[in-house]
């Protein structure tokens, strides 16, 4: 059971979603988180990294991290296609420090408008994705759609800890004796 | 309303830095003292250091710290004087109140408005009454001893009673302090508000009358409701001393004329007053005696005295007084009084004194987040330049390519100026810790020499900033755990007094910190031992001496038998390791058992823009950072099957494949490819340590400005950072001595 967030009850009973496809599935994620929607393009990868973590971007002289999100749901990534794009996201990190995240999506399609009574909560099981990623699940003409929460599907602090273990993996230990 | 809070706030970050470091000064001539007990000029030094402080801290109504700060600052005056001597009790004393007011200017900025607790002002007491003690040696009849020396004298209240050798009749018969003032009329334009002086004067005495003079005030049409044409006549009744009542005006000094008499002063100085005010002598000469300054008869008397005693005596206006200059302007009052010292060599002290202001004022203070911003922006400036010049290449155009050229040249100029300007010198730092080691070889019994060498080498504000800590450790630790107290160090034939060496010194684009000791040195059985005890290594592992003297930064391990105050929570070395890797540095230690132990903190000396070298592997680029590489060299076939070593003119020299170390699949594939193709290796060298980097292609030079990876990178290992590349993609930055310490 997750709740909404508190910038949701303060923009009153209606939310506002973008839409975008992912392997065919389509998902919400609140526009609130949303910085900017780009073309894939540039990315450049950093080595040693799982393969859920594409590489990084120069955003106007920044470095942003970029999030294969098919690989971090652990689905099959699609090819680079014309439409894939990357949407950057604000989310805050342990520190409450405002972090950019991009994460790479299909299609991106729409904003759409939900009322509180059309989000139910997550559902306990039967998601093709981890439980604590869903926010809740929107209906739209009788049909169901996962609303992302990015705070878990883009945790810095899981992201990190999962990098380092795979750094650990690929590393001979010789360098880490004390 | 608003403005004002404003100008408060802005005044009080000004008092916050201003006073952190004059405290900080006072710290460092205090020891300096210690080693040179008869140098006039520190002592002159400090007393200016700590009366500046007071001076601020009473502008911002902080009573506590006034109060107690006074009283060392007349104990200083005292030293100044010659009346008392330093001694070590003393020494111990100045440090303590040195303290105090930190603590105390630390309170008042926090929470002025909560009263100072229990042990701040206990511990304030009682150095209060130490310090009282030292103030009540002077004896009332010591004599005024001016020479030239002694630039900065000025006169205490006992002194200007002495001063009063004429005859009773011709003193003035009231008690009080006559204050004349007269703002000029600039003085509202300039920021200051005359009421609040005299408010601020409220607090030094009791303002028994005050007459305002108006004479210079125009007709109402003529009024500009922006300048001030007010002149005050004041009778103060105080017991403070007639330098003390000036600082109540030492912001406005520059914007008006002063005179201040004492208590019972000679006729003779109210006829010089009547005479050196603006205004007519007859209206002056009523409004004193309407304030009871003067009687009627004192009055025609100092009218009468002015025509025969005039030519004799130097007026002193003090209308060009600077706010720095007034201890000197009070002196210049007694020496050409007293005719001992001629005017030229009052001449020469101001002279000096000015020169000492000029090169004082060469430098600016500029906030720190302002610096920052402009690095922020030359990096961009640079990233754009090399966008720039990549375009310009592809036009082919002769003279665009020269002009793109010139721009780069300049920019490469600007960054190097702009980078140069938070570069600050370590000795600041260095010398903080005199006062640590001074303190901690008392507590400990210990006689611990601390040495500084090369204070004046530069690196980046933030990364001074961030390794003053982990220094701390460092020094405690050693004086802790490495110093002998001295009985052992006499029975192992050392000398008494042990050394402490801190040394900073540039090396290849690094700044290298050393803190040797040469105390007992590490005994590797006993940390051998407890790292088995503490589960760090197991039993049957066999480590060499390096690995062993390593164990000391391992999390968890300490080797204090019992835990002090001082160093021994077993978190110290873990932390500053952490802290040092966190500046993208490498501390390494070094200890011969009964010699000493040395640690080696390596650092880039910035954090912002280096010098980098792009080489190319598969399909991405890498910058290694210029300093760091010594030469490129093509590796042939043959070598680069045998293995991870070759032939550099004699020497071995270890060598990695970048495309295995990060897994390069495009790299490795084409290295499988493509047979005969060439090799290049760069050779880098960091910490006296060589290795080959084996690249597909070497790119030059490039000017790298270091972007931080995130947090989501934060353990990724072998690569310090990003940088953008002139065709705007992302380039990742190699971390050459994790590297090195990979393959060596």
């Amino acid at each position: 059971m997750s709740k909404p967030t508190n910038e949701s009850i303060s923009s009153g009973n209606v939310q506002q979603f973008l839409t975008f496809v992912l392997n065919d599935e389509t998902y919400g994620v609140g526009i609130l988180h949303i910085r900017e929607i780009i073309e894939y393009d540039n990315l450049t990868i950093v080595p040693l990294m799982p393969d859920f973590i594409s590489g990084v971007i120069n955003l106007r002289g920044n470095v942003v991290p970029v999030i294969n999100l098919a690989r971090r749901f652990e689905h099959q990534a699609k090819e680079v296609g014309k439409r894939t794009s990357i949407i950057i996201i604000d989310i805050e990190d342990q520190d409450g420090e405002s972090v950019e995240v991009g994460m790479v999506v299909d299609i991106v399609n729409e904003v759409i408008e939900l009322a509180d009574s059309d989000i139910a909560a997550a559902p306990m099981f039967g998601a093709k994705i981890r439980a604590d990623f869903i926010q809740g699940m929107g209906k739209i003409d009788d049909k169901l759609m996962i609303l992302l929460d990015v705070n878990h599907v883009l945790s810095i602090n899981e992201l990190s800890a999962i990098t380092n273990i795979a750094d650990e993996l690929t590393t001979p230990s010789k360098s880490d004796t004390l | 309303m608003n403005d004002e809070t404003d100008y408060l706030a802005e005044g009080r970050q000004v008092f916050v830095e201003e006073s952190s470091e004059l405290l900080q000064q006072a710290e460092y001539i205090l020891l300096k003292l210690e080693d040179e007990p008869d140098n006039d000029e520190l002592i002159n030094d400090l007393f200016r250091t700590i009366h500046t402080i007071k001076g601020s801290a009473g502008l911002f109504g902080f009573d506590d710290v006034v109060a107690f700060t006074h009283v060392a600052e007349s104990v200083m005056d005292q030293l100044r004087d010659k009346e008392i001597f330093l001694n070590d009790d003393l020494m111990g004393l100045l440090l303590d109140s040195r303290d105090q007011i930190s603590q105390l200017v630390a309170h008042a900025l926090d929470n002025a408005e909560v009263p100072i607790g229990d042990s701040l002002r206990e511990t304030g007491e009682e150095l209060l009454k130490n310090l009282h003690q030292y103030l009540d040696i002077k004896t009332p009849n010591s004599s005024i001893v001016i020479t030239a020396e002694s630039e900065l004298k000025v006169l205490t209240e006992s002194e200007i009673a002495l001063e009063l050798t004429e005859p009773e009749s011709e003193k003035v018969t009231n008690d009080y302090w006559h204050i004349s003032i007269r703002f000029n009329r600039n003085v509202l334009a300039n920021g200051m508000d005359p009421l609040s002086f005299f408010r601020y004067l409220e607090t030094v005495g009791d303002i028994i009358n005050m007459t305002t003079l108006t004479t210079d005030l125009p007709s109402l049409n003529d009024i500009n409701p922006e300048e001030s044409y007010l002149g005050f006549e004041i009778s103060l009744a105080s017991t403070a001393s007639k330098e003390a009542i000036a600082e109540v005006f030492e912001f406005v000094l520059a914007d008006c004329q002063l005179q201040i008499l004492s208590p019972r002063s000679k006729l003779s100085d109210y006829t010089q007053l009547i005479y050196a005010l603006p205004e007519e002598n007859i209206a002056i000469g009523e409004t004193l005696v309407a304030s009871g300054a003067l009687t009627e008869d004192e009055l025609l008397k100092a009218l009468e005295y002015q025509n025969v005693d005039i030519d004799k005596q130097t007026i002193v206006t003090e209308e060009n007084i600077t706010l720095d200059k007034i201890t000197n302007a009070l002196m210049d009052d007694v020496i050409i009084d007293k005719n001992i010292v001629d005017a030229s060599n009052v001449d020469t002290a101001l002279d000096k004194q000015k020169q000492v202001k000029e090169v004082e004022q060469q430098s600016v203070r500029v906030n720190a987040e302002k610096l920052g911003d402009l690095i922020n922006l030359v990096g961009e400036l640079v990233i754009s330049s090399a966008h720039t010049e990549l375009k310009a290449k592809q036009t082919e155009q002769a003279e665009l390519l020269e002009t793109v050229e010139n721009l780069t040249r300049l920019v490469e100029e600007i960054r190097d100026a702009t980078l140069s300007l938070r570069m600050v010198q370590i000795g600041d730092t260095f010398n903080r810790f005199k006062r640590v080691v001074r303190d901690l070889s008392k507590d400990m019994g210990k006689k611990i020499d601390l040495q500084i060498v090369g204070g004046d080498t530069e690196l980046d504000k933030t990364v001074v900033e961030k390794i003053s800590d982990p220094l701390m450790h460092l020094i405690r630790n050693s004086l802790d755990h490495g110093i002998e107290k001295p009985n052992i160090r006499t029975a192992n034939g050392k000398s008494e007094t042990a050394t402490v060496k801190l040394e900073a010194y540039h090396d290849s684009g690094s700044i290298v910190i050393e803190i040797t000791d040469d105390g007992a040195g590490l005994n590797p059985e006993i940390l051998t031992a407890k790292a088995i005890e503490n589960g760090i290594i197991s039993a049957n592992q066999q480590l060499t001496l390096p690995e062993i003297h390593r164990l000391i930064f391992a999390p968890g391990f300490s080797t204090a038998k019992e835990i002090t105050n001082i160093s021994g929570r077993g978190v110290g070395m873990d932390v500053v390791n952490k802290n040092i890797d966190a500046l993208r540095g490498q501390i390494s230690v070094n200890s011969e058992l009964g010699e000493g132990t040395s640690f080696t903190i390596r650092l880039p000396l910035t954090l912002a823009i280096i010098d980098g070298f792009q080489v190319q592997v598969g399909q991405s680029s890498y910058v290694i950072p210029l300093d760091l590489v010594e030469e490129c060299i093509a590796l042939d076939e043959q070598q680069a099957k045998k293995g991870e070593y070759i032939n550099l003119r004699g020497e071995v020299m270890p060598y990695i494949h970048l495309s295995e170390i990060f897994n390069d699949e495009d790299s490795l594939n084409s290295t499988l490819d493509k047979p005969g193709r060439r090799y290049n290796i760069v050779v880098v060298e960091y910490a006296g340590q060589k290795a080959g980097l084996v690249v597909d292609e070497l790119l030059g030079e490039h000017q790298t400005v270091i972007k931080p990876l995130g947090k989501v990178f934060q353990n990724l290992k072998g690569i310090s950072g990003a940088t953008i590349l002139g065709s705007g993609e992302v380039a990742m930055i190699i971390d050459v001595p994790s590297l090195i310490r990979r393959v060596v």
